[in-house]
């Protein structure tokens, strides 16, 4: 190598110093939170949503390739499969609930899971976006670590999908206690259910600002659809 | 708390292993959560440190999405073409999820709050001892 590499060398070596970029994904998102907490935790004011687009701006201004980044960010991309693991936990916890109400929770995820599939795919079928968006978007109600390994399971794109996920979160959350009030359902246990199956954690969030029943139930909504989801989509995916 | 990272990196790894046979149609995480709710449920109590570890760790779950979230920019022409399809199938298909589901839960737990009063009241019971 000549020596005239060396400056880019020397840049190059910096660059794949992994605090960085861990380090600003962090900031970002601690700015993010603030900025949210602000905004009275406003469902749209999603810290995940805002820490992507402040780390996207920064990206921008400073000319740094997105794999640069990624690469740098790998520690905090790491820490995911661990978590959706540690989402046993808090499933384990609501054991109780679940015998409970079982008849309720499954004929809410036997209507939650396909109906939250198959509209979307219908929907975007039907407008003619492509097979690859499409695929992105069967698992757009899942939380956001299952969804990323099923849209890679079924051939959607993994970064696609996370931004649907928020998206349809933040929909869910919004819409949630509006249809709630308009199909004239006072149930917590059912709102908190339904926002969890369709709109998983960001859903679940706002569900725990009803009441700390919908939270439960929410929570177990997302964790069971979650699952649910992971193991029928690559399934019938298969088949076709 | 050493342990309690061991044991989650323990059902991760076998997850792993699953899925890169190419048998198995799980992600890797969806498995370690199966077999470790399902080691949980076996021993019948979470061990103090694994609630503290899975508190401390899913407290900022959102953030771990962000590095991959960040790549969209790299298909922002993607959603520039498809954003109607993309919003109508996210939007709409949110609303109407949500919609029939409430609708046709609410309309079981009305049915069951009527019809169980005495009866089912008592399995559920029994079946709260058990796990207990």
């Amino acid at each position: 190598m000549s020596t005239l590499d060396l400056t880019s060398l020397t840049w190059i070596s910096l660059a794949d110093q992994p605090i960085l970029e861990t380090g600003a994904t962090v900031f970002a998102f601690l700015a993010a939170t603030r900025i949210s907490r602000l905004g009275g935790n406003h469902p749209l004011l999603n810290p995940t949503l805002l820490a992507i687009i402040l780390i996207s701006l920064g990206l921008e201004a400073t000319h740094i390739p997105y794999k640069t980044y990624l690469r740098g960010a790998d520690p905090i991309n790491f820490m995911l499969g661990p978590a959706v693991v540690l989402l046993a936990v808090p499933l384990f916890r609501q054991r109780t609930v679940i015998r409970a109400s079982a008849r309720l929770i499954a004929v809410g995820l036997g209507v939650g899971l396909p109906v939250g599939v198959l509209s979307a795919v219908g929907i975007a079928w039907t407008m003619g976006a492509s097979s690859q968006t499409i695929l992105s978007l069967a698992p757009k109600s899942v939380t956001a670590g299952i969804a990323v390994g099923i849209s890679e399971q079924i051939g959607g794109l993994q970064t696609l999908t996370i931004v649907l996920v928020i998206m349809t979160g933040i929909t869910g959350a919004v819409l949630g206690p509006l249809v709630a009030r308009l199909a004239r359902v006072d149930d917590p246990r059912v709102v908190g259910l339904t926002m969890g199956i369709a709109s998983h954690g960001i859903g679940t969030a706002r569900a725990l600002q009803i009441s700390e029943v919908a939270g439960a139930f929410s929570g177990l909504g997302m964790g069971l659809n979650g699952v649910l989801t992971a193991i029928l989509l690559p399934l019938i995916f298969r088949l076709f | 708390m050493l342990e309690q990272i061991a044991r989650v990196l323990l059902w991760l790894s076998v997850g792993e292993i699953a899925a890169r046979s190419g048998l198995w149609p799980l992600p890797a995480p969806v498995t370690g959560l199966i077999l470790l709710y399902a080691e949980l449920a076996v021993r019948g109590r979470l061990p103090d440190d694994l609630g503290i570890l899975a508190d401390r760790l899913l407290q900022f779950l959102g953030m771990l999405f962000v590095p991959a979230g960040v790549g969209v920019i790299a298909y922002l022409d993607v959603f520039k073409t498809e954003a109607t399809p993309i919003l109508a199938a996210v939007i709409g298909g949110t609303a109407i999820t949500l919609f029939v589901t409430m609708v046709v839960v609410n309309l079981l737990g009305r049915t069951i709050a009527k019809s169980r009063e005495p009866g089912s009241e008592c399995v559920e019971g029994a079946e709260r001892d058990v796990n207990a």
